[in-house]
């Protein structure tokens, strides 16, 4: 495969780079209308109760209130859902988690509206709760939706070979549990959308929208109006990871029941209270590992039973928990594997989709574990995952053999602890190493050997973390995409993608694609904004997917393109058969008489002679397999390898993680944008440890404490001292010129590599994420009894 | 979309604002950077609630500027904790107040946020309360009819309370130049390293004869009610000499003395421990 490329690989500032950083991109509050409405939602204080009734009556009459909409309102769908259909769009009969809504009023003044909602009456009766998910299949336990028949979301077993003999054949069999916590996305632009009527009863919606497709065939479900008349168009999106899909989708079809019912568009925004208290969350999940290995260290069998908590609504949960499934393991090659894998209804938030997606849940597992095995075997962290490491030829734990690309997981490995130094640091620190005083709370005031010597109170410590990730959606769906490109008369080119810009850089990245393709420069294509009537679904912007799917779409439309200039170059220019033509930076080559136009002047040539110049790419991802009872299959079509080492200072006085350093190194294959990749590690690996060390929200039988960024802390620049993203780029015969994925990798290694850090530093190691204040200090999370704001 | 639906009065100079406010009732509130005004307001916090006139006392030259008179360094109400952190004086008499200064919120916040809207709203968590504590502060308060001077520590009455009547607006901070070469050091530990609301502040001048305590000045914030001096475990360290086991001991008398005040609450496992340790930790580092 040729890499001799004249822009990708390069660093390119993405196209609405200026825009944003002055202020003028639109978003979706940005944009106002004629006539336009707001819209303020109707809860009640409550984790679990049924409605006996709505009492209007004193706000029913009021000049601000234009309208009282409701479920009777709906006139499809009362109830939606990404798989299954069990979120109501009003919840006027039971409230199931305090973020329901049970109505919605719309008028022209906002406040108003605000102080108006206050005194609906609502007569309501609470039901018991649940919230502990281990409960959550007993067989008394309440049901969160009694018509189910069970609290069970989905279940995805895997069984390979015979644990039980692989046990038996082990010299050391470790058990341990370990639980994640629930996090928020803590994207910047709170929830907003607008749905406008026009005529003949169709809806325009625009919005802060992860995957308008989506939006659009719940709107339509819910409007009871045929997809073509509900048009979705996505404004430019303050982030998302993978935040503003199901929430997104409801919101837009709020605002669309409002406007078609009174004519009038109509805008809902949050402010970011209620943005968290309503949006879904990432899984919970409590995750049981046992583990068999021989003297060396070599895995003979491992059984996981991994437990998500999916909160009230199944929304993603049956996806999510797939890719844990798949890569419950890690990137290991075992010969016996038996998983279970369960989401679990309750009165929590809901939980759904978010960057990493089923991933960084396993991982702290799995490389926690994976450091105790190196102890016990007494190697190094890295020796022991070069003994266990999937290799080019080893079959994943669903059967899948590893080939046709480069499994990059040692080299990646290897990289990252050369460049960190990583043995020598590690094996330094451990012989440093204090057990970290366990203060044991017999009393509230210290003894004389409780305090520490001021130059052992700051402990070092290195930990790393990889993993393999399989690119895109796998079996979970079908998987393809369309990319739109027409040339202009004045050699502009424009370009159109089913695939949705996320706020990552996505545009720029399939537009230089396409540039690359036809010899351009990125700044003769304009990429058209995404609206769901001018273009084909290319499924979702999620799990990764934007490159290896939208950039091989967009090269393709780019080669039948230039197929057909090459075609008008050949004939304007006479030339043979035997030349070869290359397009370079808005110019024309010939092999044989050098420099012969410009690419605006064989544009010009094309038209005089009818040629045509447009093309539409496609992409479709090879076939995958998978069998649902085994759990065995080729689950994705190719896989991506990353290593983070996390270099930290500990506090033992105070239990404070500082990340001095974390080293990212990940194949993603081809780069294309090299300014974007870098991008990807830095807020990915600054996610990863707000997931280790900081986020988290709590709650207090169902309720939110951590309602805003006050409570809910997500690190700030300071909180990290360096990040250093290195890339091996592996071949591979997928996606453009082997471009794959890179946006969740980045996050789902640093909480691992930061906990397993954490131990090197202070031998001691912990089981529960976030590791931050009272954990490192106490090894346990102190809470409030309520959720007061606040309190000391 | 956050509207406080308040009227912002903006008088130009002192004697048209204290003339508003001699004028107002309860309901008139005075706006410094209103980083703790705005945010309240918008969260439905009770103290603002009745609030509908704000008098922003920006404009106000008299409540500016930072400079030395008569052995007091005199500093504006309405200065900035911007303006502080850039004071060659502040640096070099009030290092504590600076490092204080430094840890509040970030760069946006400082460059709004005003020393007397930090002790005049009195959160315990209040950053700067330690560090004027152990210097010594006292304010400047005047209304229409009169001008008083009162220390801080009097002034502040309990969590959100202090002395501040209707009608007076709070002119300057006056603390005396220290004198001799007190050594001292000011800790903050938050859950990370910006915007970060205090788990513990911690405030420490020492006067050191040989290794002898001459004087001593302790002050912690956010373990108690409001930020607060230790006059007991002042009393006791004095005259005694800095040995590593009067360290040990001050630190546990200051964990005994912040369980007294607070009793035994939630995140009391937590900063207990935490405060002796390092209110240990900053004596061992002022010794070195
Ligand atoms: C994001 C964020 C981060 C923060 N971080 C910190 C932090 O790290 N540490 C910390 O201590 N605080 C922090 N705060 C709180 C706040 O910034 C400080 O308390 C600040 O000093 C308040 O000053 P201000 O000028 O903004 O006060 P304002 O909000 O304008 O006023 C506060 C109160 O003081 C009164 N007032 C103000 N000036 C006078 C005067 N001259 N005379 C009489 N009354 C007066 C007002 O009426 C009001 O009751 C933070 C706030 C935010 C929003």
């Amino acid at each position: 495969m040729s890499k001799d490329f004249s822009i990708v690989g390069k660093s390119v500032i993405r196209e609405d780079g200026f825009e944003k950083i002055t202020g003028r991109a639109k978003f979706a509050d940005d944009y106002k209308f004629d006539g336009m409405l707001f819209s303020v939602m109707l809860r009640i204080p409550a984790t679990h109760a049924k409605i006996n009734s709505i009492d209007f009556s004193e706000i029913q009459n009021n000049p601000s209130v234009a309208s009282i909409i409701t479920s009777q309102d709906i006139p499809g769908a009362k109830k939606i859902g990404m798989i299954k259909n069990d979120q109501p769009v009003f919840c006027d009969e039971k409230v199931v988690t305090p973020g329901d809504v049970l109505a919605m009023i719309v008028g022209e003044d906002e406040t108003e509206l605000r102080n108006l909602v206050a005194k609906i009456k609502v007569d309501y009766t609470l039901l018991p709760t649940l919230t502990d998910p281990t409960k959550a299949l007993e067989d008394n336990a309440l049901l969160i939706h009694p018509e189910l028949g069970s609290n069970l979301i989905c279940y995805h077993p895997l069984r390979k070979g015979d644990v039980e003999k692989g046990f038996a054949e082990s010299d050391k069999i470790l058990e341990r549990v370990y639980t994640t916590q629930t996090i928020e996305h803590a994207y910047i632009e709170p929830e907003a959308v607008i749905a406008i009527p026009l005529e003949d009863g169709a809806v325009k919606v625009i919005g802060s929208i992860q995957n308008p497709f989506t939006a659009r065939r719940i709107v339509a479900s819910v409007l009871n109006l045929p997809n073509e008349k509900v048009q979705v168009v996505q404004a430019q999106l303050g982030g998302s990871f993978g935040g503003k899909d199901d929430t997104m989708c409801m919101l837009s079809a709020r605002a669309a029941v409002a406007a078609i019912k009174l004519n009038r568009p109509v805008k809902i925004r949050y402010a970011r209270d209620e943005s968290i208290l309503e949006s879904y969350k990432r899984h919970p999940y409590i995750l049981k590992y046992k583990v068999g290995f021989s003297k060396i260290g070599k895995i003979n069998a491992m059984k996981i039973d991994l437990l998500a908590d999916g909160g009230a609504y199944c929304s993603m949960s049956p996806f999510v928990t797939w890719r844990s499934v798949v890569q419950a393991t890690g990137p290991y090659e075992i010969e016996n594997v038996q998983t279970d894998v369960r989401a679990v209804y309750t009165n929590n938030p809901y939980t759904g989709a978010m960057r990493g997606f089923g991933s960084p849940q396993p991982i702290f597992a799995q490389e926690s574990l994976m450091d105790e095995i190196a102890l016990h075997v007494g190697v190094t962290p890295d020796e022991i995952r070069r003994r266990n490491g999937l290799k080019l030829g080893s079959v994943t734990a669903t059967g899948q053999t590893l080939k046709e690309h480069d499994v990059n997981l040692i080299p990646v490995l290897d990289k990252a602890v050369s460049f960190t130094n990583f043995a020598q640091k590690w094996k330094a620190n451990k012989k440093e190493q204090v057990a970290a005083k366990e203060y044991v709370f017999d009393k509230p005031i210290f003894r004389d050997e409780q305090f520490i010597a001021p130059d052992s109170l700051i402990r070092k410590g290195i930990g790393l973390a990889v993993s393999f990730r399989g690119c895109s959606l796998g079996a979970e769906g079908l998987d393809q995409s369309s990319c739109y490109i027409s040339v202009q008369p004045d050699g502009k080119i424009v370009m159109l993608s089913g695939l949705a810009e996320n706020g990552q850089g996505l545009r720029m990245t399939l537009l230089m694609a396409a540039a690359e393709e036809l010899g351009v420069t990125t700044d003769k294509i304009i990429y058209l904004e995404t609206d769901t009537s001018k273009i084909e679904d290319s499924g979702p912007t999620v799990a990764s997917r934007g490159t290896i799917m939208g950039a091989a779409a967009a090269k393709n439309a780019a080669e039948l393109l230039r197929a057909q200039l090459e075609k008008v170059v050949r004939d304007e220019y006479k030339l043979d058969e035997t030349d070869f033509i290359s397009f370079r930076e808005n110019l024309v080559f010939s092999r044989k008489k050098g420099m012969i136009a410009k690419f605006d002047d064989v544009v010009k040539a094309a038209y005089e002679n009818k040629v045509e110049l447009s093309a539409i790419g496609r992409y479709k991802s090879p076939d995958v397999s998978w069998d649902e009872h085994t759990g065995q299959g080729d689950a994705y079509f190719t896989y991506v390898y990353g290593c983070q080492v996390a270099e930290v200072s500990v506090n033992t006085g105070t239990g404070e993680v500082y990340l001095n350093k974390i080293t990212a190194v990940h194949d993603p294959g081809t780069v294309i944008n090299r300014l974007g990749a870098l991008g990807q590690v830095y807020g990915g690996v600054t996610q990863g440890a707000g997931y280790g060390i900081l986020e988290e929200v709590t709650t207090n039988d169902g309720m939110i404490r951590e309602l805003n960024f006050d409570q809910y802390l997500i690190p700030t620049a300071k909180d990290i001292d360096e990040i250093k993203p290195l890339f091996l780029e592996g071949n591979e015969k997928y996606g453009a010129w082997g471009a794959k994925s890179l946006g969740e990798p980045t996050l789902e290694l640093g909480a691992a590599a930061i906990a397993n850090a954490v131990c090197n530093a202070l031998g001691k190691r912990f089981y529960n994420l976030p590791l931050n204040l009272e954990e490192v200090l106490l090894g346990r999370k102190l809470r409030p009894q309520d959720i007061k704001r606040g309190s000391l | 979309m956050i509207d406080i639906m308040c009227e912002v009065l903006t008088p130009e100079n002192l004697t048209d604002a204290l003339q508003l406010l001699a004028k107002a009732d309860s309901t008139t509130k005075i706006l410094a950077g209103g980083t703790d005004v705005v945010v309240g307001k918008t969260q439905g916090s009770k103290r603002f609630a009745d609030t509908v006139t704000l008098i922003d006392i920006n404009r106000i030259e008299e409540l500016k500027g930072i400079f030395e008179k008569d052995g007091m360094i005199s500093i504006g109400a309405a200065t900035t904790f911007s303006e502080i952190c850039k004071s060659k004086l502040v640096e070099e008499k009030l290092p504590l107040l600076k490092k204080a200064s430094s840890t509040i919120g970030s760069l946006q916040i400082r460059n709004r946020a005003t020393i007397a809207g930090n002790f005049v709203n009195n959160a315990p968590c209040a950053d700067t309360v330690p560090a004027l504590l152990v210097y010594d502060a006292s304010i400047e308060i005047k209304s229409q009819a009169a001008t008083r001077n009162i220390s801080l520590q009097e002034f502040l009455q309990g969590p959100y309370k202090t002395q501040l009547q209707q009608g007076e607006l709070v002119t300057r901070i006056l603390v005396p130049t220290p004198k001799q070469n007190y050594a001292g050091d000011f800790y903050k530990l938050g859950r990370r390293r910006a915007v970060a609301i205090s788990r513990l502040t911690l405030a420490v001048l020492i006067l050191l004869n040989g290794k002898e305590i001459a004087d001593i000045k302790i002050a912690s914030g956010a373990v108690t009610p409001i930020g607060k001096r230790f006059p007991k475990l002042e009393e006791f360290a004095k005259g005694k000499v800095m040995t590593d086991n009067l360290l040990r001991d001050l630190s546990k008398k200051m964990g005994e003395e912040v369980l007294a005040v607070t009793g035994l609450r939630w995140s009391s496992d937590y900063k207990l421990p935490v405060v002796q340790q390092m209110f240990y930790q900053l004596l061992k580092g002022i010794e070195r």
